[in-house]
């Protein structure tokens, strides 16, 4: 019994398949990457290659295909359910990724190109991008940073979070907070039911901003300088400033809207039942501690 | 200051304007071409939204729900700024979805606005879309329901702990709107927060069927 159940040890040991491939690519080509579990970790190096390792698995085969402009890594299960599978994989910063999972972290840095990213059950940690970056979780948190271009961040059950990136930015989560830090927008769409939402950034003339959930507090940072019509909604919520501000229009309900500067920007903060602040850039100091 | 007007047109349809700013739009529309034709544009937005069919749902209901909420994915926004409202208003009415708060219960249409008043027969939009939007929930729902089995359990328990989260700011949206019907933002509000109910219960289905 003994020497069977060492055989069969042994056996799964040799099996155990551990892939280090280099495929040359060619500008152009986009990278898909599909993993149903374990960690996508993407990192970039100054070769026009793709380096795919993986750890070690008996049941997954790691598979590296070319159709047309992209390049496909798989993870296909053997035998029995998909095994979760850990892959390294070192990129030109210049290529587009398509990576996507369920039960997958995902994790890029360096990138210069594209990113898209969906997952179920992990996170998402993305430095860098450009173009069109779209990452979605339903139960992990999402963190992108220092990306350019069209950002969209979606979780469902976790907080999203935009930091030091700057193009059009659309955040949005359900049961999380909505965190957009030292980003320079000219388009900002910010939306929570069950948590906060922080837009600190400068906001641009002709911009658009708008900042909005049901359960949650709003903080838009306002810098000196400002130019925009502002638009304050709320039902049961409150709101308070650093500074004056002259009120323009009051509707009726807690609805109403003043000017800073000559109003060239449109931002747009609704909370339903939580409050709405306008800070100056700066240390805050949090109620508690005063 | 077109602009400024423009920001207007909203609360005027609402019958929302101080008299006296109210007197002094209707003086800018008379040689404003510009907002004029964005008034007409949002009582375009109102009175194809009286005139939502009440269709039952087709059996493949969810592939062009996904459809029309896959093509609105760029920036979404609600506010009191006409374009937005008409852009909102449309694609609510898109989708036979939440368009019910643009008519619902009496938002008041004072006597400039160039509605024709509908025969009792009509004034059901506010149901109709009501109708067609739960019919859209419960198809999604169904297909939650039946695929829930395939789903992993973690995640079906965030789906519906979500799901009642929203719901319950749904419920909170309503009970709000039933004390201020003609609260642009409390309508607005509603709205978005059911639309994020079917986002939700698309993406939701979207799993189901990744797993099938």
């Amino acid at each position: 019994m003994l020497l069977s159940l060492a055989t069969a040890a042994l056996s799964a040991l040799a099996l155990a398949q551990q892939i280090d491939s280099t495929v040359p690519v060619e500008r152009g080509l986009r990278l898909d990457v599909n993993a149903y579990g374990g960690e996508i970790a993407v990192q970039t190096w100054g070769r026009n290659a793709v380096r795919v390792e993986s750890g070690p698995t008996d049941r997954a085969r790691v598979e590296i295909s070319r159709s047309g402009t992209t390049l496909d890594v798989r993870v296909e299960s053997r035998r029995g359910p998909p095994e979760m599978v850990d892959l390294q994989i070192t990129v030109p910063d210049w290529m587009a990724l398509d990576l996507s999972g369920v039960y997958t972290d995902i994790s890029v840095v360096g990138t210069r190109g594209p990113v898209s990213a969906e997952t179920v059950q992990g996170e998402i940690k993305v430095e860098g991008g450009s173009g069109l970056v779209s990452l979605q979780s339903v139960q992990g948190g999402v963190s992108l940073t220092g990306a350019k271009g069209r950002i969209e961040v979606h979780s469902v059950n976790q907080d999203v979070e935009v930091i030091g990136s700057s193009g059009e930015i659309t955040a949005e989560t359900v049961n999380g907070s909505v965190t957009l830090s030292r980003v320079d927008a000219s388009s900002v769409s910010a939306t929570t039911v069950n948590g906060d939402v922080e837009y600190d950034g400068p906001v641009r003339n002709g911009g658009r901003y708008s900042l909005s959930s049901h359960n949650g507090d709003l903080t838009l940072v306002v810098a000196q300088g400002t130019n925009a019509s502002v638009a304050v909604s709320t039902f049961n919520g409150e709101f308070e400033s650093d500074f004056p501000v002259t009120l323009t229009d009051t509707r009726k309900g807690r609805r109403f809207s003043f000017t800073l500067g000559t109003g060239s920007a449109q931002v747009t903060l609704e909370s339903f039942q939580g409050t709405i602040q306008l800070v100056r850039p700066g240390p805050r100091v949090e109620k508690d501690e005063e | 200051m077109t602009e400024h007007w423009t920001d207007r047109l909203s609360d005027y349809l609402d019958g929302d304007l101080p008299p006296a700013e109210r007197t002094a739009l209707e003086a800018h529309l008379s040689g404003c071409a510009q907002c004029a034709e964005d008034l007409a544009g949002l009582r375009r937005v109102v009175t194809r939204a009286r005139a939502l069919e009440d269709r039952a749902p087709a059996g493949d209901l969810w592939q062009g729900v996904a459809a029309r909420i896959g093509a609105r994915r760029a920036p979404r926004r609600f506010s009191f700024s006409m374009p937005q409202l008409a852009a909102a208003g449309i694609a609510l009415a898109a989708f036979s979805g939440a368009a019910g708060w643009v008519l619902n219960t009496g938002v008041p249409l004072e006597a400039p606005v160039a509605v024709t008043p509908a025969p009792p027969a009509m004034l059901t939009p506010a149901r109709t879309a009501a109708g067609s939007y739960d019919a859209a929930v419960a198809d999604l729902e169904r297909v939650l329901a039946q695929g829930r089995g395939r789903l992993d359990t973690a995640t079906v328990r965030v789906l519906e702990q979500n799901l009642a989260t929203i719901d319950r700011a749904i419920a909170q949206a309503q009970r709000a709107v039933a004390t201020d019907s003609a609260n642009l933002y409390l309508n607005s509000h509603l709205a978005a927060t059911m639309r994020r109910k079917l986002e939700l219960l698309r993406q939701a289905a979207t799993l189901v069927a990744a797993v099938s």
